[in-house]
C-alpha cells in the first residue's frame, strides 16, 4: 500500500510539545491494600477516580503547575471526562480519551492545532479491587471481539490469543520458552530496582520454567499483573515548558498505523505478528525524530504479555524477523545491556496500568538520577504500543 | 440433551450460521460480487463493501496455524486442560475450533485437518459445533 502519511507535516510537530510532569500512585501499597486479594464487585475500597485524582495531584506537583494551568484533558478508558472534570473543577478547552500513546498523540495534535496549551493525561483503574476479568464467561462486552466470539469452542482470554501468537512464533522460528522467559526475568530484575513496583521478589529462569502454564505455551510470569493504580502526565507547548521544576522532555516523534482486516480471525496476529503495522509506524517515527533504532537508549513496549516485546523488537528493526528469541537473551534487554527494555518492570512486574506506567518511566530515565535503575547517558527513549493491531509509538528525547 | 457450552455471540448473521449447523453444514458468507469468503458473519464484504452475499458451503479442510492448551479453567463447560486450534480454511478464512481424535503432541504446523461435528446448546437453543480432526481414510 502506498505511504499515506505526510512526513513534512508530521516533521513539523517534532519537539513542539514537552512532558513537564509525571505522577503515579503507590502501586505496591495499592496492591497490598486488600491483603493482595481481589474483592467482589461493589466492594471496592477505591475507585478509578480516586486513583486518577491522586496521580493527577502528584503530576501537577511534579510539574510545578496547578489545575488552573490545565486547559486540555485526556482520560483513560475507565474515566468519563465529564465526571473527571466535575471532580477536579476543570473546564478544559479540549478533551480526549484513549490509551496512553493515543492520548500523547492527540494532545500533541490539539496543542499544535491551537486548541489548548497544557494537557493533563490521566488514568486510574481499580481493576483488582473491582475483580475485573480478562477471560472466560465474566468478560464484559461480548459481541464480535476476537476473544469472546469463540466462546462456544472454549476460547476466550487475551492470554490465549498471545499463547496462539507465541506458539506460531515457535513453529515458524524455533523460538524457545526459555527465550521468552528471559523477558519476564529481565523485567522482574528491573522491578526489583524500582521501589514503586508491585513485584519485589527476584525471579530466575528456573522459577519461570517451574511456574505453571496458564494457556500453554504461556506461563504465569508471561502474564501482566492485575492491580489498582493511577498515572498522570502533563504535556505542554514546548515554548511554555521552560523554567518549570524539571527540564522538559520532548515528544520528538509520534506514529500511528493500524492492521484491522480479518482481525477477528486473528490473521494480523498469526500471519503477520503485527509487523505491517510496526513497519508503518517505524517509517513515521524514525525519520520524524531524525533517528534510527540504533539511537534508542531505552525502550518500552506494551507488555500485557511478554510476547509483545518479541514482536515489537522485530517489527521496529532492532533485530530481524524471527530473531527476537535470541535477541532478548544474555542480558541484552536488561539495564546495562545493549537495549534496556521496560526498565520500570513493565506491566509484568511494576504495574498493569495499560501502558500509562511506561510513560513516566521513560521520562524519568531521560531526566536522569534514577540510581541503580538509571540507563547511563539516556538521551532517546521509545515507547511502542501494538495492542489489537493498533500500533502507535512515541519517541521522547532529552535536550 | 446436547452438551452445554459457553454462550454464543448472537445476531441475525450468527443465527443464520448456526441454523446451518443443525443440518451439519459448514457454510460461510461468500460475497456475491467479488467472491470473498468472510468469517465471522456480518453485513458487508470487507473487500468490496457489497451487502450481497450467499451462504456457501466450504470444503471443511484446513491447515493448522497454531494452538493453545488452557491449563487454567475459564469456563465450567471446558475443564482444563482444553486445547483450541486455529486453522486456515482452503477458502481463505482462519477458523478457531478445537481438535478431536488427535493428541496435542501430534499437532504440527500446516497439518491438514477436516471437519467433524459435535453437539452443543446454550440459551439460544441447540446447534452442532464444527470441530476438526484428521481426515478420515
Ligand atoms: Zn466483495
Amino acid at each position: 500500500m502506498a505511504v499515506r502519511f505526510d512526513q513534512d507535516r508530521l516533521g513539523r510537530l517534532r519537539d513542539t510539545v514537552a512532558v513537564v510532569g509525571v505522577g503515579e500512585t503507590d502501586y505496591g501499597a495499592d496492591y497490598r491494600g486488600a491483603g493482595g486479594k481481589a474483592m467482589g464487585k461493589g466492594e471496592a475500597r477505591v475507585d478509578h477516580y480516586t486513583l486518577a485524582s491522586r496521580a493527577l495531584k502528584r503530576a501537577l506537583d511534579d510539574a510545578g503547575l496547578t489545575k488552573d494551568d490545565i486547559d486540555g484533558l485526556c482520560t483513560g478508558p475507565t474515566l468519563s471526562s465529564e465526571r473527571a472534570c466535575e471532580l477536579w473543577g476543570m473546564n478544559p478547552g479540549w478533551s480526549g480519551s484513549g490509551d496512553a500513546a493515543q492520548c500523547i498523540i492527540e494532545a500533541t495534535m490539539a496543542i499544535n492545532a491551537g486548541l489548548c496549551t497544557t494537557v493533563a493525561l490521566v488514568y486510574g483503574n481499580a481493576q483488582r479491587s473491582m475483580n475485573t476479568a480478562y477471560g472466560g464467561a465474566r468478560v464484559t462486552g461480548g459481541g464480535i471481539t476476537s476473544y469472546f466470539y469463540y466462546a462456544p469452542w472454549g476460547l476466550t482470554s487475551q492470554g490465549a490469543l498471545y499463547a496462539l501468537f507465541f506458539q506460531r512464533h515457535k513453529l515458524l522460528y524455533g523460538t524457545t520458552e526459555e527465550q521468552l522467559g528471559a523477558i519476564a526475568v529481565a523485567f522482574r530484575k528491573h522491578a526489583c530496582m524500582n521501589p514503586n513496583a508491585v513485584m519485589q521478589k527476584p525471579l530466575t529462569i528456573e522459577d519461570y520454567m517451574n511456574a505453571p502454564y496458564v494457556a500453554e505455551p504461556l506461563r504465569l510470569f508471561d502474564y501482566c499483573l492485575i492491580n489498582d493504580g493511577g498515572v498522570a502526565i502533563i504535556v505542554r507547548r514546548a515554548d511554555m515548558a521552560k523554567d518549570l521544576k524539571h527540564k522538559p522532555v520532548m515528544v520528538s516523534a509520534i506514529g500511528w498505523s493500524e492492521e484491522n482486516v480479518d482481525a477477528t480471525q486473528l490473521r494480523p496476529r498469526l500471519k503477520d505478528f503485527y509487523h505491517t503495522a510496526h513497519h508503518g509506524v517505524a517509517a513515521q517515527v524514525y525519520p520524524m525524530a531524525g533517528l534510527t533504532p540504533k539511537d534508542v537508549d531505552v525502550f518500552a513496549t506494551y507488555d500485557s504479555f511478554s510476547v509483545h516485546l518479541l514482536a515489537s523488537l522485530e517489527g521496529f528493526g532492532f533485530c530481524k524477523e524471527g530473531e527476537g528469541g535470541p535477541f532478548v537473551q544474555d542480558g541484552r534487554i536488561e539495564i546495562g545491556g545493549e537495549l534496556p527494555c521496560n526498565t520500570s518492570g513493565g506491566m509484568l512486574s511494576e504495574s498493569y496500568m495499560q501502558s500509562w506506567n511506561h510513560q513516566p518511566e521513560l521520562v524519568r530515565q531521560l531526566r536522569g538520577g534514577l540510581g541503580q535503575r538509571q540507563v547511563k547517558g539516556a538521551e532517546v527513549a521509545q515507547y511502542v504500543h501494538d495492542v489489537a493491531g493498533k500500533c502507535k509509538s512515541i519517541i521522547y528525547t532529552r535536550q | 440433551m446436547a452438551t452445554a457450552r459457553p454462550i454464543r455471540s448472537m445476531d441475525p448473521y450468527a443465527e443464520q450460521f448456526w441454523t446451518y449447523t443443525l443440518k451439519k453444514e459448514l457454510r460461510l458468507q461468500k460475497c456475491s460480487d467479488c467472491g470473498k469468503f468472510r468469517w465471522p458473519p456480518g453485513p458487508t464484504c470487507d473487500k468490496c463493501l457489497s451487502e450481497e452475499a450467499e451462504w456457501a458451503p466450504v470444503s471443511g479442510r484446513g491447515k493448522v496455524l497454531s494452538w493453545t492448551t488452557f491449563r487454567r479453567k475459564y469456563f465450567d463447560e471446558y475443564p482444563a486442560p482444553h486445547t483450541t486450534i486455529v486453522l486456515e480454511l482452503d477458502e481463505g478464512p482462519l477458523f478457531v475450533s478445537y481438535p478431536v481424535d488427535v493428541a496435542v503432541e501430534d499437532l504440527r504446523e500446516s497439518m491438514v485437518l477436516s471437519l467433524r461435528w459435535t453437539d452443543g446448546q446454550d440459551k439460544f437453543g441447540e446447534y452442532n459445533l464444527p470441530v476438526f480432526g484428521p481426515p478420515s481414510a
